[in-house]
């Protein structure tokens, strides 16, 4: 057995002279955890929260999104909308190259479309593709967007999480899910591809030549695979890891005191920005259509309770479909459901639903992850209040999101809907009766309201902002006057970073471009 | 050495026994997985796609089949030593079970040998004195050790140790921040393995423990121990010389059969420790539906059972002249 041994550690010790090159003693190190293995590391044809933190800092998108999801020049130093909204024309940097040293040009960003976002992408395709007329490149530095119909929002979609650039000379003719490229990926973004070692860690390199001069400002970038939250918070306060990008509640107070780490709270990035927690009522089970119903259910919720106790302080009360977050579009103009058990009562009373043996009026199930327990022990708390008894049902992720959206075999669900940088993006999807599924994170309550579906359709179209946000504004005073949904809480997930380093950009999927030592001199 | 009369046939009838045990756990787990809620094409495809868009993946990896279908083809691909190709990682099954067992092995054989080597001092030493103090704080800590999940020694190794003492790394199978090479590469990946192969080896070394603790308190009262007393040696010596070797014996079908759940049985500690190896690999798998590396992960460990079993018949038939492998 000793001989084994002395075998896998020669093996080991192999792996490890054959990983990369060697840093230098004065080069600058950032070492993020990432919760699980990004597999290939091709983003274009996938929207994987584990794939897209690593990639977002190999690529670029042809915009990028600034603190107030507004889209800034990228790949695409400017452009403008013709043809009443139909006709988007990019005009692009001339300075860029990629890793390999050949230059960015628009057939890149067609082929990109054409051969992987569109063909391969959820979000990207599942938007753009009936939209979409076609691509022109009338020279190597224009790229122009034919659209069949108006749609204000494209900007949004075109950042690096939902449209990240790949090459054509590396990738055309190849599979682009699991071809060799998809192994060694080449991009134009701030950092290069050095090794990836599965299970274990990612490796990337300073990009000398990234179009962004002066950027960005560490030499190496570690993604370090660390399955458990707990032990990745361990290591950032041993300094074994600068980045955590989740801290589970219990953890804050004491990361909060800790010297050294400063914990923020941010809302995007590369697993989705701006989200809201939110109940999924099954609207085709009785009593659960009965608006009555499900307004004293939601009067019958804490909030701030479940914010407090549950989240840790994590987020805000939510007042509605969009999240506050989402400033230009929200508004806490709508009717409101505060704690009121009495008026619960009254309209449960109201609804026939009458105190049987031992006070129970309504048995509900709530399906859902193994995460939201302590979520699932609260409600029933809070539910038993009013005479509604919550049977809970933990399953794992993947499960809870088959019954929920594809079997719809639930009363009650749970999900985190991220709003995205602009409602078409993430809120559509979740009201819209177009999007009854079956497939994860679609309108799994089966909501239908045609002025609603209208609405969206308007609001899409429009190019002023105000135009748009009067459309929304009427959606969220439906959507709260029918309450289709629970909607529990804004959440603003903490991120947890060691101080000697600043310039995180936690609302991007690149997050790391601007990130430098905190004493280094700009 | 001459081969025992009827050994050929064991060997025979217990190859014929391992196929059947590892196609049955190759079906069942086949089964078993396909049959769980859970798709794994929006794990693989992403969210937020079309019906169109699911179903073109679905066909593409051709989930869209029957499940015997999908059962016969992948039956026929073992075949020809094909397991598949893995959803979560775009490539060959074999080629991820190959990244990931050096790890798994390596914290494996560690703490098995940790708990084997550390397990038979301990009940040399507690056994040779029954009730003692000595004794009576083992068998405490020992019930501790034995009962007390992975998850939660682990834990607190990594926040004792590891965090507040900051003795040893919280975890992964190298420094992040350096790049280290040869002899400075092995023993930055030995002070790596040291809180995962103790967390591993816990449970296992109490069962060692026991064990070697009550074969030596039997051995104690055997005549020839009274012989060698009433020739005026020395406890130690007639424990170390004569007891030690007497309990040894039931260790090696101890250690045979744990040793193969002690190699493939560390999820929970790799998982926790951000261990590259097979355990982190099937569950993550598992928890992400891809299909071909769950029924992969379980047809390596069941032959590995099955190998470390047969091999702990023939290690006990030649130890003992009373057990022969016909």
């Amino acid at each position: 057995m000793p001989r084994a041994c002395l075998v896998v550690i020669a093996a080991l010790t192999l792996a490890g002279c054959g990983r990369g090159s060697t840093a230098r003693a004065d080069s600058v190190t950032l070492v993020v955890a990432l919760n699980g293995d990004p597999g290939a590391l091709n983003p274009a044809v996938t929207t994987s929260g584990n794939t897209h933190p690593v990639t977002d800092q190999i690529f670029n998108g042809l915009v990028g999104l600034d603190e107030s999801l507004s889209p800034v020049p990228e790949l695409a130093r400017s452009w403008s909308l013709e043809d009443e909204g139909r006709t988007y024309r990019f005009a692009l940097r001339p300075d860029v190259t990629w890793h390999d040293g050949t230059p960015f040009t628009a057939a890149d960003v067609k082929f990109t479309f054409e051969e992987a976002l569109l063909k391969y992408h959820s979000r990207t395709r599942a938007a753009l593709q009936d939209l979409v007329e076609r691509i022109e490149t009338p020279d190597d530095h224009t790229v122009v967007f034919r659209l069949r119909r108006a749609y204000s929002p494209l900007l949004q979609r075109l950042d690096v999480v939902e449209a990240s650039i790949i090459p054509k000379h590396v990738y055309a003719g190849q599979d682009l899910l699991a071809g060799e490229a998809t192994r060694h990926p080449i991009g134009t973004g701030p950092f290069r591809f050095l090794s990836y070692a599965p299970a274990d860690r990612v490796v990337l390199e300073r990009n000398p030549t990234y179009f962004r001069k002066g950027l960005p400002g560490v030499d190496r970038l570690v993604f370090r695979i660390v399955p458990t939250a707990g032990t990745a918070v361990a290591a950032l306060e041993k300094g074994e890891i600068d980045y955590v990008g989740g801290v589970a509640g219990p953890e804050v107070d004491r990361l909060r005191k800790t010297p050294g780490i400063a914990v923020v709270s941010g809302t995007g990035g590369s697993g989705g920005s701006v989200c809201e927690d939110v109940l999924i009522p099954n609207l085709a089970r009785h009593p659960l259509d009965d608006i009555r119903v499900r307004r004293a259910i939601a009067m019958a919720i804490d909030r701030q309770f479940i914010v407090d106790r549950v989240y840790f302080g994590q987020g805000r009360p939510a007042t509605g479909p969009i999240s506050h977050l989402l400033a230009w579009a929200y508004s806490p103009d709508v009717r409101q459901y505060p704690h009121d058990t009495a008026a619960a009562i009254h309209l449960l009373d109201e609804a026939g639903l009458k105190p049987g043996r031992g006070g129970e009026r309504l048995a509900l199930t709530f399906t859902h992850a193994q995460t939201a327990q302590r979520l699932g022990q609260a409600l029933r708390e809070q539910l038993k209040t009013v005479g509604i008894t919550l049977n809970l049902q933990a399953v794992d992720f993947n499960a809870a999101v088959d019954q929920v959206f594809v079997k719809k075999t639930f009363d009650l669900g749970m999900a985190s809907f991220c709003n995205g940088a602009d409602p078409d993006i993430g809120v559509r999807r979740i009201y819209v009766s177009s999007n009854i599924g079956p497939f994860p994170f679609s309108n799994g309550a089966g909501y239908r309201n045609r002025r609603v579906d209208a609405l969206f359709d308007e609001a899409s179209q429009f190019q002023d902002r105000e135009d748009r946000r009067s459309r929304y504004v009427e959606i969220q005073k439906i959507l709260a006057e029918d309450v289709p949904y629970f909607w529990l809480i804004d959440s603003e997930g903490l991120r947890a970073y060691r101080t000697a380093f600043t310039g995180f950009r936690l609302w991007t999927g690149a997050f790391v471009e601007t990130v430098r030592p905190a004493s280094a001199t700009r | 050495m001459t081969i025992p009369p009827g050994t050929a046939g064991w060997i025979v009838r217990r190859a014929v026994l391992a196929l059947a045990v590892v196609a049955g756990v190759a079906t069942l787990t086949f089964v078993l997985i396909h049959l769980a809620p859970g798709d794994p094409i929006y794990v693989l495809a992403g969210d937020g796609g079309s019906p169109s868009y699911y179903a073109d993946m679905r066909a593409k990896y051709g989930l869209d089949r029957p499940l015997l279908d999908q059962f016969i083809r992948y039956v026929r691909a073992v075949t020809r030593a094909d397991f598949g190709y893995s959803f979560m990682f775009q490539a060959p099954v074999s080629r991820v079970l190959a990244q990931h067992a050096p790890a798994s092995l390596l914290l494996g054989f560690t703490a098995l040998i940790l708990a084997t080597v550390a397990g038979f001092l301990v009940g040399l030493a507690t056994g040779a004195r029954p009730n003692g103090v000595l004794d009576v704080a083992v068998r405490a800590l020992s019930s501790v050790a034995y009962s007390a999940p992975v998850f939660w020694t682990g834990q607190m190794f990594i926040l004792l140790l590891a965090v507040k003492l900051g003795l040893l790394p919280a975890g992964g199978l190298t420094s992040a921040r350096v790049d280290l090479r040869g002899v400075r590469h092995i023993a930055d990946v030995a002070r790596h393995l040291v809180l995962p192969a103790i967390t591993l080896a816990l449970p296992f070394l109490a069962v060692v423990a026991r064990v070697t603790h009550a074969a030596v308190a039997d051995a104690l009262h055997e005549p020839f121990v009274l012989a060698a007393k009433a020739r005026g040696l020395s406890r130690t010596r007639i424990v170390m010389r004569h007891v030690a070797t007497l309990a040894a014996v039931p260790l090696v079908a101890l250690v045979g059969e744990h040793a193969a759940s002690v190699v493939a049985g560390a999820a929970l500690t790799e998982a926790l420790f951000g261990w590259p190896g097979l355990g982190y690999l099937v569950l993550h798998a598992s928890l992400h539906r891809d299909y071909p590396l769950v029924t992969a992960t379980f047809v390596v460990i069941s032959a590995s059972v099955v190998l470390f079993n047969a091999a702990t018949d023939v290690a006990c038939a030649y130890l003992d002249p009373r057990i022969t492998l016909s």
